[in-house]
C-alpha cells in the first residue's frame, strides 16, 4: 500500500503542476508571450524527473507538450498541430525529461549511496562500540543482538559444533558452510555458491590462522533474497564479531589457566604439607627406633617396618603426582655411575644378596630429571631386591644413539601374561611377598619414565628372572 | 664439645636431635621458632646450627640469610620436604649441608662432625688432606694414598674445592661457577665430565665411585 502510494506520488505533483503551469500562462498568455509560457512548462518537467526518474518526468512532458497544444497553442482548445514549431517543443520537453531524468536518477542513486555508506559505516562503528565492552562474553551477545535485530538470526559456529547444532542446518547448509570454512568465500543464500540453502555463511578469518568458525545469517523471514551489497556489509559485520569471539576465546582460555594453577598451587601445597605432616612423627619414630635397636629385636623389627612406610609414602606422593599430571621434569645432563651410585645408596642390601654393576667407561651421557630418575631407579632396584633369590645385576649398554639400563634380577620372574599388567597400579603377582612394598613402585617408574621421555620395558633375565630394561632418548657424547 | 641450637617447631623431633647429639657429647639447645632462635644467637656462644625450614613464625630460607648476615655458625638444614630446588636454595643461602627427614642419626652426627671441622680446615703448610687425597695447591701437586696423579687444571680446580669442602656438599652451581666462572652455572655437563676423567684417575672402580659422591639434582661431596 505504501509502497504504492510513493510510486504514485510524483505522477500526482507532475499532474498538478502541470495543470498549475497550464492555468498560469493561459491566464498571463498576453503578458509573457507563446515562447516564454512554452518554457514554464519545462518547471513541471524538471521537478518531475528529478524527484520521480524517467516515467514520472515523461508522463509530465507528454502532459506538458499536450497541454501546452490544447491551451496555448492556436487554434486554442483544440489539439490540431500548426506547423514545425509545435512539434519542436514537443520533442524539446520529451528530451528535456529523458536528460534531466537520467542525470537525475544518477545523482539520486550515488547520493542513496553514498548515505547507505554512511549508515553502514555508522553500524560498524556502533557495533565496534558495543564489542569493545568488557568483558568479551557479554559484549558479544550485545553485538550479535544488534545484527540479528538489524538483519535476521545470526550465529557464530565453530567447525565442531557445526555437526551438533545440525538441527538448525540442512545438509545443504552444512556443506555450505564446510565451503565457507575451507575455502574462505562466503556461500549460501545470496551468494553463488549453493545459493539455494537457507543459511548465508561468512567465514571468520582469525590472525594468522585459517577459519575455523562461521557467522550463519538467516535468509529473510519474508523470502526475498539479499542483495552482494547487504551482504558484504553483513560479512564486515561478522568480523567484527569474530574478532570480539576471539578475545573472548582468549578471556576464556587465560581464566581457564588461572584456574588450574590456582588449583595446581594447592595441590602444590597440599602435597608438600602432607609430606611434611607424614615425615614429621615418622622421623621420631624412626629415630627413636633407631636409638632402641641397638638394645632390643623388636625395635629392630620396629624400624624396618616404620622404614617400609616411609617408602610407601613416598610411592603414595609418587602417585597422587602423577594423578594429578603435575609433573614437569626439569632436565639436566647425568651421568649414570653417579644415578646409580645414589640409587644404591639409598637401599639397604639384604645379607644374602648380591647387587652388581656393569657400566662401560665410555658410556655417554644422559639427559633426565635427577629426582625423578633417582625415584625410578631406586623402584626397580627395590623391587629387584625383593624377588632376587641370590643377585641383582645393574648393567648400562649404548645402541644405536640411545643408552639403555637393565636391571635383571634372579627370581621366579614374571610370566608372559602378567606382564601388560605388571606396570598398572596395586598389581602384586600370586606368590610375591604381599607384606612388602606399596603395590605402586612399577607403576611410579613407569609413570615417571613416560614423563621423561624414557621407556621401560619387562624380558626375561639370563638366570631366568625378570629384567627391566630403561631406554634413554637423546644420549650425548661426553665432550671432553 | 659443642653447643648445637636446634631449631624446629615439634617438641619430639627437638628431643630426639637432643638425644642423638648428647650422644656424640654436644650439648643441644633448643628453639621451637625463628624469634627465640635469633634471640638465642644473639647471647652468642653456639657452635653450629640444626634448622628446620618449616617454621611457624618465618621462612627457614630467610633465617637462614639471617644468620648468615650476622656469623659464620654453620647451619645445617633439616627438612621435612623432599623437594631438591629447597635445599639447593638453603646451600646457596649459606647453609653447610643439610639431611632430610627422617633422617638417620649417624648420618646427622657425620653430617655435623664436618660442619663443625670446616671452621678448622686441615691445612698444614699450604697442604690440603682429606681421607686418602692429598693436595698441594701452590705447587699443583695431588696425591692419593701416597700415588701422585696427574690432572689437569680444570679436574685440579674441581677436587680442591671438594677438598676445601671437607666432605661438606658443594652444589652443582657453586663448583661450576668457582672452576668455570659465572656463565657457566648452568653448564653440568661441564663438571660431569671433569667429575667423571677425575674419577678414572682417584677410584679404584670408577664405575662404582667411593670418594666422589653425587646426590641427584643438589651437588657433589667427598666422603
Amino acid at each position: 500500500m505504501h509502497n504504492m502510494r510513493a510510486t504514485a506520488t510524483p505522477y500526482i505533483v507532475a499532474l498538478l503542476a502541470v495543470a498549475g503551469v497550464s492555468w498560469l500562462s493561459s491566464v498571463w498568455l498576453d503578458v509573457l508571450g507563446l515562447a516564454s509560457a512554452a518554457l514554464l512548462f519545462l518547471l513541471p518537467v524538471l521537478y518531475a524527473a528529478t524527484r520521480g526518474g524517467i516515467g514520472p518526468g515523461l508522463f509530465a512532458a507528454l502532459l506538458g507538450a499536450g497541454a501546452f497544444n490544447f491551451f496555448l497553442l492556436p487554434p486554442r482548445f483544440t489539439f490540431r498541430v500548426h506547423g514545425l514549431d509545435n512539434v519542436v517543443s514537443l520533442v524539446v520537453l520529451l528530451a528535456v525529461a529523458i536528460v534531466t531524468s537520467r542525470l537525475a536518477t544518477r545523482l539520486m542513486a550515488r547520493e542513496a549511496e553514498a548515505l547507505e555508506r554512511a549508515r553502514m559505516g555508522e553500524e560498524a562503528a556502533e557495533l565496534s562500540a558495543i564489542l569493545g565492552a568488557h568483558p568479551a562474553r557479554s559484549a558479544l551477545q550485545g553485538g550479535l543482538d544488534l545484527v540479528s535485530g538489524r538483519y535476521g538470526d545470526l550465529v557464530l559456529v565453530s567447525e565442531d559444533a557445526l555437526q551438533s547444532i545440525g538441527a538448525a542446518f540442512s545438509s545443504l547448509d552444512l556443506s555450505a558452510a564446510a565451503w565457507a570454512i575451507h575455502n574462505g568465500d562466503v556461500t549460501g543464500h545470496g551468494t553463488q555458491v549453493m545459493g539455494t540453502a537457507d543459511w548465508t555463511f561468512f567465514p571468520l578469518v582469525q590472525k594468522n590462522r585459517p577459519a575455523s568458525e562461521v557467522a550463519a545469517l538467516a535468509r529473510p523471514a519474508n523470502g526475498s533474497i539479499r542483495r552482494a551489497n547487504q551482504l558484504e556489509h553483513v560479512r564486515q559485520l561478522a568480523l567484527l564479531l569474530g574478532q570480539c569471539r576471539d578475545r573472548d576465546m582468549l578471556e576464556a582460555e587465560r581464566r581457564e589457566r588461572e584456574m588450574l594453577e590456582q588449583s595446581d598451587h594447592l595441590r602444590r601445597t597440599f602435597m608438600a604439607s602432607m609430606a611434611h605432616d607424614f615425615r614429621t612423627p615418622l622421623t621420631v619414630i624412626t629415630g627413636q627406633l633407631a636409638l632402641l635397636a641397638n638394645t632390643s629385636a623388636g625395635a629392630g623389627e620396629a624400624l624396618a617396618a616404620a622404614q617400609r612406610l616411609e617408602r610407601m609414602m613416598a610411592d603414595l606422593l609418587g602417585a597422587a603426582r602423577l594423578e594429578s599430571r603435575s609433573l614437569t621434569p626439569s632436565f639436566e645432563s647425568l651421568d649414570l655411575v653417579d644415578v646409580i651410585a645414589a640409587a644404591c645408596d639409598g637401599t639397604t642390601l639384604p645379607p644374602h644378596l648380591l647387587l652388581t654393576r656393569t657400566l662401560p667407561a665410555d658410556l655417554p651421557f644422559v639427559k633426565a630429571d635427577p629426582v625423578l630418575l633417582h625415584h625410578v631407579l631406586a623402584n626397580l632396584i627395590d623391587n629387584a631386591l625383593r624377588h632376587a633369590k641370590s643377585q641383582v645385576a645393574l648393567a648400562a649398554t649404548q645402541e644405536d644413539g640411545t643408552v639403555c639400563l637393565a636391571i635383571s634380577d634372579d627370581g621366579p620372574g614374571v610370566p608372559q601374561a602378567e606382564r601388560s599388567r605388571i606396570f598398572d597400579r596395586f598389581i602384586r603377582l600370586e606368590g610375591s611377598d604381599q607384606s612388602s612394598g606399596s603395590g605402586l613402585g612399577l607403576a611410579i617408574a613407569k609413570g615417571f619414565s613416560d614423563a621423561m621421555g624414557m621407556s621401560v620395558s619387562i624380558s626375561t633375565a639370563t638366570t631366568g628372572g625378570a629384567c627391566f630394561t630403561l631406554v634413554f632418548p637423546f644420549a650425548e657424547r661426553p665432550c671432553a | 664439645m659443642s653447643r648445637v641450637l636446634c631449631i624446629d617447631d615439634e617438641p619430639a623431633i627437638l628431643r630426639l636431635l637432643s638425644v642423638v647429639l648428647e650422644h656424640d657429647g654436644h650439648e643441644a639447645i633448643s628453639a621451637a621458632s625463628g624469634r627465640e632462635a635469633m634471640a638465642m644467637l644473639a647471647r652468642g656462644g653456639i657452635d653450629a646450627v640444626l634448622l628446620d625450614l618449616g617454621l611457624p613464625d618465618r621462612d627457614g630460607l630467610e633465617l637462614i640469610a639471617s644468620i648468615r648476615s650476622q656469623s659464620a655458625i654453620p647451619v645445617i638444614v633439616v627438612s621435612a620436604r623432599g623437594d631438591v630446588a629447597e635445599k639447593v636454595a638453603a646451600l646457596d643461602l649459606g647453609a653447610a649441608d643439610y639431611v632430610t627427614k627422617p633422617f638417620d642419626g649417624e648420618e646427622l652426627r657425620a653430617r655435623l662432625r664436618v660442619a663443625l671441622r670446616n671452621g678448622r680446615a686441615s691445612q698444614k703448610g699450604g697442604e690440603l688432606v682429606h681421607g686418602p687425597i692429598r693436595m698441594i695447591p701452590d705447587r699443583h701437586e695431588a696425591e692419593i694414598a701416597g700415588q701422585p696423579v696427574a690432572l689437569t687444571p680444570k679436574e685440579y680446580a674441581v677436587l680442591q674445592a671438594l677438598v676445601e669442602a671437607g666432605g661438606r656438599i658443594m652444589t652443582h652451581a657453586t663448583l661450576l661457577e668457582r672452576v668455570w666462572g659465572k656463565a657457566h652455572r648452568n653448564d653440568v655437563e661441564y663438571l660431569r665430565v671433569a667429575v667423571r676423567a677425575l674419577r678414572l684417575k682417584i677410584e679404584a672402580d670408577p664405575s662404582q665411585p667411593t670418594i666422589i659422591r653425587n646426590e641427584p639434582g643438589i651437588g657433589y661431596r667427598l666422603t
